[in-house]
């Protein structure tokens, strides 16, 4: 079925073209929120500076990836996205005072599923690029390889060794990186498999 | 044996395998829980890291852009905030005015005959200039517009639209502009355009071509477009009073 964009959409367009004007309007009408609720959890404006560009980074990502349509306004959207980074980011660092809850119930449940997507998504995404640093130096450089440059003859060319080989190597990386996502704590509480 | 199956996996994503080896591929699939479970992480971890290598250079312009708006908007928060609740109140009282105006209008005028096009056109102000921006011709666009000076916006916009020829905002305000200047076949093909396209805009495009209807009195026409603008939609609600009225 074809998702309806909301009129927020532009947001999202505007992050896969990297739009300033857009994403100026962005800045000014969606970060005070969020810069005053990190105030308020005991972090400072540095830090929503960085909440708030992670989680448009990893709605870009989204974007492109997966396609992603807002059919939610992006007020609410985005702001419990930041929200919730922002308490992830606070348990990372040990910090155990008590921070405000907030009623999430006026966040409607087909909104929350779009969170939800979201959230998904960037765990996903986080296993699979630690999972790909723990691959040997050789399997990632090839891999990168193959990704960037997608044409197998090139990339053979590129690292300097023979078409069949670059192929048979690319298939072994990759078998490699599915066992180590597969064994990892982290897959088994991803939903999505 | 794994070996096999990861080449395996490759060659199918890759679309290298011939008919036969195609269908057992898939029968194993379906019979096979743990080949399925790999296949659906490899597929994945495929489609994940070559989107996030192609777009490394994107990625790090993104960056780019976001970290200078969040120095400007973040870093100068406090300064601004004071400032941002007056004008708000300002605009809150003046909606109020309008808003007891157009009352007071609607009173007179809804009670006889078809609606007519003004009651409905609130045109919401260009916001094409944003801070730090300092292209003149983007100023001037927004400045005639929200004057309704529809003469100079479009020429304005004309010359934007080169600037920018994938905005699709300004795309639309050019197309109000014609509206609001009585030139219909030009602003209605843009209408549809936008209508017939997926961006965000497209309600609203819909919309403004069932106004444009309005305009030219074709109240048959008006009421079939307005019954497609979907219930979901921000237009949903002027949508529906208008079609009350006809």
């Amino acid at each position: 079925m074809e998702k309806k964009p909301h009129t927020d959409h532009i947001y999202i367009e505007a992050l896969l073209k990297n739009d300033s004007r857009i994403l100026s309007k962005l800045y000014e009408k969606f970060s005070h929120k969020i810069v005053a609720y990190v105030r308020n959890n005991n972090g400072n404006a540095d830090d929503a500076q960085d909440i708030i560009q992670e989680t448009l980074v990893t709605i870009y990502h989204q974007a492109k990836e997966k396609n992603f349509i807002l059919t939610c306004p992006f007020d609410a959207y985005f702001y419990l996205l930041c929200k919730r980074r922002w308490l992830n980011e606070l348990k990372k660092r040990g910090t155990n005072r008590v921070t405000i809850i907030e009623d999430e119930a006026s966040i409607k449940d087909e909104h929350k599923q779009e969170i939800e997507e979201t959230e998904l998504f960037e765990q996903q995404n986080q296993l699979f690029e630690s999972k790909f640093k723990e691959l040997g130096i050789k399997c990632q450089e090839l891999l990168k390889a193959t990704f960037k440059i997608k044409s197998m003859e090139e990339v053979a060319k590129f690292l300097g060794v023979t078409y069949g080989y670059a192929r048979k190597k690319k298939s072994q990386c990759m078998g490699k990186l599915t066992q180590l996502v597969k064994n990892s704590n982290e897959f088994k509480q991803l939903k999505d498999f | 044996m794994e070996e096999l199956r990861y080449n395996e996996f490759e060659n199918y994503l890759k679309n290298e395998l011939t008919e036969i080896e195609k269908t057992t591929f898939e029968e194993k699939l379906q019979s096979d829980a743990d080949f399925k479970q790999e296949f659906e992480i490899y597929k994945a971890l495929e489609t994940s890291l070559s989107s996030k290598f192609e777009n490394e250079e994107n990625e790090q312009e993104l960056r780019k852009t976001l970290t200078n708006l969040g120095n400007e908007y973040i870093k100068e928060e406090e300064v601004t905030k004071k400032k941002t609740k007056v004008i708000s109140l300002f605009n809150y009282k003046k909606l109020m005015v309008a808003a007891s105006i157009a009352l007071l209008i609607g009173f007179f005028i809804f009670k006889n005959g078809n609606p007519v096009y003004s009651d409905f056109a609130n045109h919401s102000n260009l916001e094409l200039v944003v801070r730090g921006d300092s292209n003149e011709t983007l100023l001037k666009a927004q400045e005639a517009f929200n004057a309704k000076n529809y003469k100079t916006a479009f020429a304005q916009l004309t010359v934007l639209e080169k600037e920018f020829p994938n905005d699709i905002e300004i795309q639309l305000y050019k197309a109000i502009c014609l509206l609001e200047l009585d030139k219909f076949p030009q602003a209605d093909s843009i209408f549809n355009s936008i209508g017939e396209g997926n961006s965000a805009l497209s309600t609203k495009a819909t919309w403004y071509k069932a106004l444009s209807l309005l305009k030219q009195e074709q109240f048959k026409a008006c009421e079939n477009t307005l019954k497609t603008i979907p219930e979901s939609a921000e237009e949903y609600e002027q949508a529906k009073k208008l079609l009350k009225k006809l």
